[in-house]
C-alpha cells in the first residue's frame, strides 16, 4: 500500500534536509560509511548521529501515538479519545517540570527529565485506573472523568512550577510543546523497545477491538472477556504513549487525528486501522518535524505548534462535514 | 464733593508674583519619560525609592546613592550594602501593600509586567522601563541623572564605561575572534548578536555563531550548533543543571571543537547575573567575557 512507501520517502527527505547543506551523494556516502562503521567528520556526525536518529524517532513517536490513538478510540468507542486522555500528558509535563526545577545535573531523586516524565506519565494512568475501578471493572465514563481530573491537577502543578521559577519557564514550555531536538540512538532504542510489544499486543487484539464496537454488553454476550481486553489494550497503548512523551514531549493532535484520517481511507476495521494509523502517524510526524526545523531555519519551532496548526483546521473540517 | 484718589491697583503686582512663584516651582521639578512613553513629573528630587529590578537597584547606587533605596526586589543581590533592605517581591509578583506602605517618592519598575498600573491607581509615582541594550543602558543613566539631579555623576559613569570599551577594543586589536555559542537554556535557546549579551560578546572579541537574522533569542537546531563548530560554549544555564558533561552527551555534540578542547564553560550565578543585567557593571561584564574568551590576554588597567 501507499503508506509504507510514503513513510520511506518522508524519512529520506527528512534525513536529506536540515540547517546544513547535504547533497544526496554526501548523504549516501555517510550512510555507507556508517553501515561499515567508518564514520568520520562533521558531515557523518550530522547525518548519522543527528538526522537519522531524529527522523527515526519522529517516525516511531508518530507511529506510536497514531496507534495508541486508534486503540484508545476503539476502547472508549469515542471519536474524541486521544492517547493523553488518561493523564499521560499531565503526568509527563509535571515530571519534566519537576526535573527542570529541582533537578540540576543530578536529576530529581537521581532521575533525569525523560525518566521522570515517563514515571509520572505511567503513575498518572495507574492512579486514574485505580480511581475509576468499580467492582473489578473499568467503566469508560469513570476513566474519562478521572483522567480529566488528574490532568487538571497535574496541569496546575506544572503551571505553578513554571511560575515559581521564571527563568526555567521557556525551557519547560518548550518541552511541553514537544520536540525532537536531542533525539539520539538511545531514545530510538527506548521507544522501539516499547513499540514492538505494543504493536504485537494491539494487532493480536484487533478482532477483539472490532467486537468491542458493538458495545460492551454485546461484546460480552459474544464471549469477549471485555474487562481483560480493555485493560491489556490500555496498558499497551499507555506504555507507548508514556515512552513517546518522555522523549519527545507532549505533541498533540497526532493521536487524535491520525485514526480519523485513516478511517476515511481504509474503513473502521481494526486490522487495517491499526496498521495504517501506525504508518500514517509516523509519516505525519516526520513531515511535521521536518517543517518545524525548516520553516525558520536554522532556528526551530516546537513541533507541537505544527501539529496543532494542522490538527485544528482538520477538526474544523471534520465537524463541519458532520453537521 | 471731594474726589477720592484711587490707590494704584495691587492686582497686577499680585498676579505677577504669583506667576513668578509658580514658574519657579515648575523649574524645580523635572519631567522624564519612561519606556512606555509615560511622562513622569517629579516636583522634588525623590528621596525614597523602591526598585523592582536588579538593574534599577545597581544603577541607583551607582548614579545617586544606595541610601535612597527603601526597598528592593527579591532578585537584587548587588551591591553588598543593600543586602539588608526589605524585599517587596519582584515586578511580576509584587507585594503591592508593602510598596505602598513604604510611601516611596518613586518606584522603578519594568515595562512588561503592568505593575505600574496597579501602583499608579494607588497614587504611587512609577517609572516603567528597563534598559534592554547597551545603548539603552547608557541613555538610562542620563535619565537617572536627571531624576536625581546627579547628571554629572551619570555622565562620568557613562564616560568611564565607554572608555573601558575602547580600552578593551584596543587590547583586542589583531586578536583572533573565537566562534562562540551562548546557551541560554538546554532546549537549546541561544542569544543573537543584537541581544544584550550578544552585544557584550561582540565587544569582548567573540564571534557569535548565531547570526542577526535569526533573531535575538532563537531556539536553534542542535544540528546548526554541530555544523557551526563553536570553539567556546558559554553555559549560562549551568546554574540550572547543565554541565560540560551533559553537553558532551548530546548526540553528535562530542565532535564539536569546544567539547573536545574542554572549552564548555559552566558559568556561575554571579557571572550569569553580571552578563545579563543591563546596569552599571557593563565594563566588568565585558572584562569577564574577555578573560573567558581570551585567557592568555593581559588586559590593561581599565578606567
Amino acid at each position: 500500500m501507499a503508506a509504507p512507501a510514503l513513510l520511506l520517502v518522508a524519512l529520506v527527505v527528512a534525513v536529506a534536509t536540515g540547517s546544513s547543506e547535504v547533497t544526496v551523494a554526501q548523504l549516501l556516502g555517510s550512510l555507507g560509511r556508517g553501515l561499515r562503521g567508518e564514520a568520520v567528520g562533521a558531515l557523518d556526525t550530522i547525518v548519522l548521529q543527528i538526522r537519522v536518529p531524529r527522523a527515526l524517532l519522529a517516525a516511531l513517536v508518530g507511529g506510536g501515538l497514531g496507534l495508541a490513538g486508534a486503540v484508545y478510540q476503539g476502547v472508549f468507542r469515542n471519536p474524541l479519545a486521544d492517547p493523553y486522555l488518561l493523564g499521560t500528558a499531565g503526568g509527563a509535563g509535571f515530571g519534566a517540570a519537576l526535573a527542570a526545577v529541582f533537578g540540576g545535573s543530578a536529576g530529581f531523586l537521581g532521575l533525569q527529565a525523560p525518566l521522570l516524565a515517563f514515571v509520572f506519565a505511567l503513575a498518572s494512568v495507574i492512579v486514574v485506573m485505580l480511581l475509576a475501578q468499580q467492582g473489578g471493572a473499568l467503566p469508560v465514563v469513570r476513566l474519562i472523568l478521572a483522567g480529566v481530573v488528574l490532568s487538571s491537577i497535574l496541569g496546575a502543578g506544572t503551571s505553578f512550577l513554571m511560575l515559581a521559577e521564571r527563568e526555567l519557564t521557556a525551557g519547560i514550555l518548550a518541552r511541553l510543546l514537544g520536540g525532537f531536538s536531542f533525539a539520539g540512538w538511545a531514545e530510538v532504542a527506548v521507544v522501539t523497545g516499547f513499540m514492538v510489544p505494543a504493536v504485537v499486543v494491539a494487532m493480536s487484539l484487533a478482532r477483539a477491538l472490532d467486537v468491542l464496537q458493538l458495545g460492551e454488553e454485546g461484546a460480552a454476550q459474544l464471549g469477549l472477556p471485555v474487562e481483560s481486553v480493555k485493560y491489556v489494550l490500555l496498558v499497551a497503548a499507555t506504555l507507548v504513549t508514556a515512552a513517546a512523551v518522555s522523549v519527545a514531549g507532549i505533541i498533540g493532535f497526532v493521536g487524535l487525528m491520525t485514526p480519523h484520517a485513516v478511517r476515511l481511507l481504509v474503513g473502521p476495521r481494526h486490522r487495517a486501522l491499526l496498521v495504517h494509523s501506525l504508518a500514517w502517524g509516523a509519516t505525519f510526524m516526520v513531515v511535521a518535524d521536518l517543517l518545524a526545523r525548516t520553516v525558520i531555519t536554522p532556528a526551530e519551532l516546537p513541533v507541537g505548534i505544527i501539529t496543532a496548526l494542522v490538527g485544528g483546521p482538520f477538526f474544523l473540517v471534520l465537524l463541519w462535514r458532520r453537521r | 464733593m471731594m474726589s477720592s484718589t484711587r490707590r494704584p491697583s495691587r492686582r497686577p503686582l499680585l498676579l505677577l508674583s504669583l506667576v513668578l512663584l509658580s514658574s519657579l516651582a515648575a523649574a524645580q521639578g523635572v519631567t522624564v519619560s519612561d519606556d512606555l512613553g509615560r511622562e513622569i513629573r517629579l516636583d522634588e528630587t525623590p528621596k525614597r525609592i523602591v526598585s523592582l529590578a536588579p538593574s534599577h537597584s545597581e544603577s541607583v547606587c551607582a548614579v545617586a546613592s544606595c541610601d535612597l533605596l527603601v526597598a528592593v526586589d527579591s532578585n537584587t543581590d548587588f551591591p553588598e550594602e543593600i543586602a539588608d533592605l526589605p524585599r517587596v517581591g519582584n515586578a511580576f509578583a509584587p507585594d503591592i501593600e508593602a510598596i505602598v506602605a513604604l510611601e516611596p517618592d518613586l518606584v522603578l519598575a519594568d515595562e512588561y509586567s503592568g505593575v505600574h498600573e496597579a501602583l499608579q491607581r494607588l497614587g504611587v509615582t512609577v517609572y516603567a522601563g528597563t534598559p534592554q541594550t547597551v545603548e539603552e543602558t547608557l541613555a538610562y543613566f542620563t535619565t537617572l541623572g536627571v531624576i536625581f539631579d546627579e547628571s554629572e555623576r551619570a555622565a562620568e559613569l557613562s564616560a568611564s564605561i565607554e572608555a573601558s570599551f575602547e580600552a578593551v577594543g584596543e587590547a583586542l586589536e589583531g586578536v583572533a575572534r573565537p566562534r562562540v555559542f551562548i546557551e541560554l537554556d538546554p532546549t537549546p535557546y541561544s542569544a543573537g548578536p543584537n541581544s544584550f549579551i550578544g552585544t557584550l560578546l561582540s565587544r569582548a572579541g567573540g564571534d557569535n555563531i548565531v547570526t542577526g537574522d535569526m533573531g535575538d533569542f532563537p531556539q536553534v537546531a542542535p544540528e546548526f550548533v554541530v555544523a557551526s563548530d563553536p570553539e567556546i560554549i558559554l553555559l549560562t544555564d549551568a546554574p540550572f543543571g547543565e554541565s560540560a558533561a551533559s553537553v558532551a552527551a548530546r548526540p553528535g555534540w562530542a565532535s564539536i571543537t569546544a567539547v573536545r578542547e574542554d572549552q564548555v564553560l559552566e558559568l556561575s550565578v554571579e557571572q550569569v547575573n553580571l552578563l545579563t543585567r543591563a546596569g552599571p557593571r557593563l565594563a566588568e561584564a565585558v572584562e569577564l567575557l574577555v578573560t573567558l574568551l581570551h585567557p592568555e590576554l593581559r588586559l590593561p588597567e581599565l578606567p
